[in-house]
């Protein structure tokens, strides 16, 4: 419809406030349980659920490692809940949803309409990552929009921001009369929102730039994401299909127009007289808004929708789910994929990397409550079915004598829920020295960092005598670092701090067979 | 060609100008919080400041030896108390120095720096400085009047928070009226050393600078690279980028301790760690020696605490170095040294 018609207001709907409401309590929910959770006291807040909402994540994982984990119940709820719903999760609730509503700029822009068709992408996107899970691959879970959302804030949005702030406060610190109440903001801040120093993220712009194509995917259709890629809305609107409460237009329609130009997912059709299809329609109540004829209600009827062109049918289904076979296929023969990775450090207690890949749900949620950033976003570290699963880059951070959080946050239990004291004895990988670039191997200067930052009771790197002397206070014996392979844990604060620029001059490698 | 509009312009100019800006903004990210230059403040004048920087800063020389004996003749150089009940060895020790009187006066800020190196160990571990030693130095500030008491370290294992609950400090410190600080990158503040043989700018945390009575509280630990971390090894908790002091290790402790002066240096060994520090983590290292130092003069406390190792300052490369910067003295015979049992 063109935008002439817009001579109306909307009126304001008691249910489209309450939406607003909602969206807004649950994104604050998903942020602020996510700030908190870095905070080691509050660990015990409902960080895990914020994962485990997820039907698709949840689903996924069950097919891929063939456990029911108790925590599924709460996606199981949420899949449950498009019979009686639609897709209201993806309209009300779902963060990535918000903020695409928060963030749309397509209002008034609309050129052509896209192609229905599109819509399919998403049940493809569906299919495929349930056949690759269930040939447990979960590489795919990569676009499930709850695991989009943390990790792109975990990794992107709140490190920026930040940024952004500590940007401002050493601008404004400067200014005499705002030194005091700018320290005081700042020593609120940290580290109750964000950490005291800073975060820091590799490929950050990568992972934020997902969200960023998103977002501006909007300026194409508003919930362009919701429409046509989302596979968590393409799970839920199989079952809003058979929906108890649908959006019914009634005979007062006098076919304005008015709820198709203002309906989010471009679901309303004049063409069908404006009915809807319950698997696009996210339940958000615009049109009860744009109506001015009481003519769209939400009612209680067991019906099962009208087919649509772009529903997904055998061929569809065929197709991607052999398209899933050839890649899980693929991604199992690929050579570099079999290669032993050094580098490969995985967070601590996880002992078999196929396994944590057929695990790992991708959702960063370690990555948030690591305090020393030693866990990181894999981009293809461990092969080309790792984006977004964590490895431990030592380098970056190093993985805390007095922390646990990760196997205690990690919602489907890839990372094991270790006690700190199974976690200090649980091997991640071990120290090797690099004795060219050793300040005291290399150079004979007196430099023990890594001996003194070994955590361990009995250390692990020990000091050797070596007959020479120092060359920086002659008459001093020279004593060499020396890495005793059966103590160490691989928690990498020795490569972390080692003082040697560039690359350290001990390092942390794995100790995959 | 069009003409360009002024709603044009603006709009490629604001563009462009965010676009800028926002390059330096990402340049600056992936980068830890550094240093900035903060407004300095001018320290507000003290009457006992005269007296508490002569004990400080000049203790090693002659004339400062002379004006410790200008105070009451009773005043010790230095204090060893031994003993179980520590809030009263702490009190029996700052009186042999002339009191906390002689360290502040009422109103003053005060900044206390125990060490705090790892979040890994409760204090029975001896990695981290006695919670009870801390707290009763909070509580004695606060008895002489002192308008705030800080206390704060940078731990270079774990989170400030996590090591300020798991050391046990931060507890005793907010019984006893004190506040921890977590040391906020906003505060580091870039200083040349003048005079300096080998540090010649660091990084420092400001308000220990300008505080008027910083007391510095280690604890007596084993130490790799130092031998024996203790008094002037405690003063790195102060700066940032540690890790590039370590080599010339010795030439650079003293040139920090030419920067960052306390006026009062409190030596834990109630709990000390004979081996395997700075970290500790196994009770076996760990001997109980129930023995507190207290001296204005760094170099001499720490001299003394080489004795809780069975050593002599000749052990500890550093101290001799100290000591010809004339930090303090490392040579104790002929000071007036008090040892007391509680």
């Amino acid at each position: 419809m063109s935008r002439t018609i817009r001579r109306f207001r909307r009126k304001p709907n008691g249910w489209v406030l309450a939406r607003k409401i909602t969206q807004a309590a649950a994104l604050l929910v998903f942020l602020g349980g996510l700030i908190l959770s870095r905070n080691s006291t509050s660990q015990e807040l409902l960080i895990k659920d914020l994962v485990r909402v997820s039907p698709l994540a949840m689903l996924a994982e069950l097919l891929s490692s063939k456990t029911f984990l108790a925590g599924s119940t709460l996606g199981l709820a949420v899949l449950l809940s498009s019979f009686f719903v639609g897709r209201a999760w993806c309209g009300w609730l779902c963060p990535l949803g918000t903020l695409l509503d928060v963030f749309h700029f397509s209002r008034g822009m609309k050129g052509k309409p896209l192609p229905e068709g599109l819509r399919k992408i998403k049940y493809g996107l569906l299919v495929l990552i349930l056949t690759a899970a269930l040939l447990g691959n979960l590489t795919f879970l990569f676009f499930d929009p709850v695991t989009i959302f943390i990790r792109s804030m975990t990794l992107a949005v709140l490190p920026a921001l930040d940024k952004v702030v500590y940007f401002l406060e050493t601008a404004l610190v400067k200014v005499p009369f705002l030194t005091d109440p700018v320290l005081a903001f700042d020593a609120w801040l940290r580290p109750q929102v964000f950490p005291v120093e800073s975060a820091v993220y590799q490929y950050a712009v990568l992972f934020g730039g997902l969200l960023l194509i998103l977002l501006l995917l909007n300026f194409v259709a508003e919930r362009f994401w919701c429409r046509y890629l989302c596979p968590l809305g393409a799970l839920l609107g199989l079952g809003a299909r058979l929906s108890l409460f649908q959006r019914r237009v009634n005979d007062h329609c006098t076919q304005c127009g008015l709820c198709a130009s203002d309906c989010p997912t471009g679901t309303i059709d004049a063409e069908k007289e404006f009915g809807s299809d319950p698997a696009e329609c996210t339940m958000c109540m615009r049109c009860l808004e744009s109506c001015h004829q009481k003519a769209v209600t939400f009612t209680g009827k067991w019906q099962i929708a009208p087919r649509q062109e772009y529903d997904p049918g055998r061929r569809l289904f065929l197709g991607t789910a052999g398209l899933a076979v050839v890649m899980t296929v693929l991604f199992g023969v690929d050579w570099k994929g079999r290669q032993p990775r050094p580098r490969l450090l995985r967070p601590p207690g996880v002992e078999k990397n196929n396994a944590f890949l057929s695990t790992c749900v991708r959702c960063g949620l370690c990555m948030q409550v690591c305090p020393t950033q030693a866990l990181q976003a894999d981009l293809a570290e461990s092969g080309l079915e790792g984006p977004g699963t964590p490895v431990l880059v030592p380098r970056i951070g190093y993985c805390s004598f007095s922390c646990n959080a990760c196997g205690q946050t990690c919602p489907v239990g890839a990372i094991p829920p270790l006690s700190l004291k199974e976690k200090r004895l649980s091997k991640i990988g071990r120290a090797v020295i690099d004795h060219d670039r050793c300040l005291a191997w290399g150079q004979h200067e007196n430099c023990l960092v890594c001996e003194e930052m070994c955590p361990l009771p009995q250390k692990a790197i020990t000091l050797e005598k070596s007959g020479f002397s120092r060359t920086d206070l002659p008459g001093e014996e020279l004593l060499l670092p020396v890495v005793n392979s059966d103590r160490c844990i691989g928690c990498g604060i020795c490569e972390n701090k080692c003082p040697v620029s560039g690359e350290a001059a001990i390092r942390v490698e794995s100790i995959w067979s | 060609m069009k003409p360009i509009t002024r709603r044009e312009f603006v709009k490629i100019a604001g563009t462009s100008l965010t676009a800028v800006a926002a390059q330096q903004l990402l340049s600056a990210c992936g980068i830890k919080p550094t240093a900035t230059e903060l407004p300095t403040e001018t320290k507000q004048p003290q009457a006992t400041e005269s007296l508490t920087e002569a004990s400080a800063t000049e203790a090693a020389t002659e004339e400062s030896a002379q004006n410790s004996t200008s105070t009451p003749a009773q005043t010790a150089y230095l204090a060893a108390v031994r003993g179980e009940k520590i809030e009263e060895m702490v009190r029996q020790g700052l009186k042999a120095l002339g009191g906390m009187e002689r360290f502040m006066k009422p109103g003053a800020d005060v900044i206390i720096k125990p060490n705090i190196c790892v979040a890994y160990n409760t204090y029975e571990y001896a990695s981290t400085t006695n919670p009870w030693v801390v707290g009763a130095l909070v509580k004695l500030c606060i008895e002489s009047g002192a308008k705030r008491v800080r206390v704060m370290d940078f731990p270079f294992g774990g989170t400030p928070d996590q090591a300020y609950r798991n050391s046990g400090i931060q507890e005793q410190v907010e019984a006893a009226g004190g506040s921890m600080e977590i040391m906020s990158g906003l505060k580091y503040v870039k200083k040349a050393i003048d005079g300096a043989v080998s540090l010649k700018q660091v990084e420092v945390y400001q308000d220990v600078l300008t505080t008027d009575l910083l007391i510095n509280v280690p604890i007596a630990k084993n130490h790799s690279m130092a031998r024996l971390t203790l008094g002037l090894k405690n003063l790195m908790g102060t700066i940032l980028d540690r890790e590039a002091i370590h080599p010339s290790f010795e030439k650079n402790l003293s040139d920090l301790a030419t920067l960052v002066k306390p006026q009062l240096t409190v030596i834990d060994g109630i709990r000390t760690l004979m081996a395997n520090g700075p970290t500790g983590g196994s009770l076996d290292d760990v001997k109980l020696q129930n023995t507190l130092i207290f001296s204005p003069d760094i170099v001499a406390a720490d001299s003394y605490a080489t004795r809780l190792f069975g050593k002599t300052a000749d052990y500890l490369p550093y101290l001799g170095a100290a000591e010809k910067r004339g930090l303090g003295k490392a040579d104790l015979s002929g000071l007036k040294i008090e040892e007391i049992n509680v």
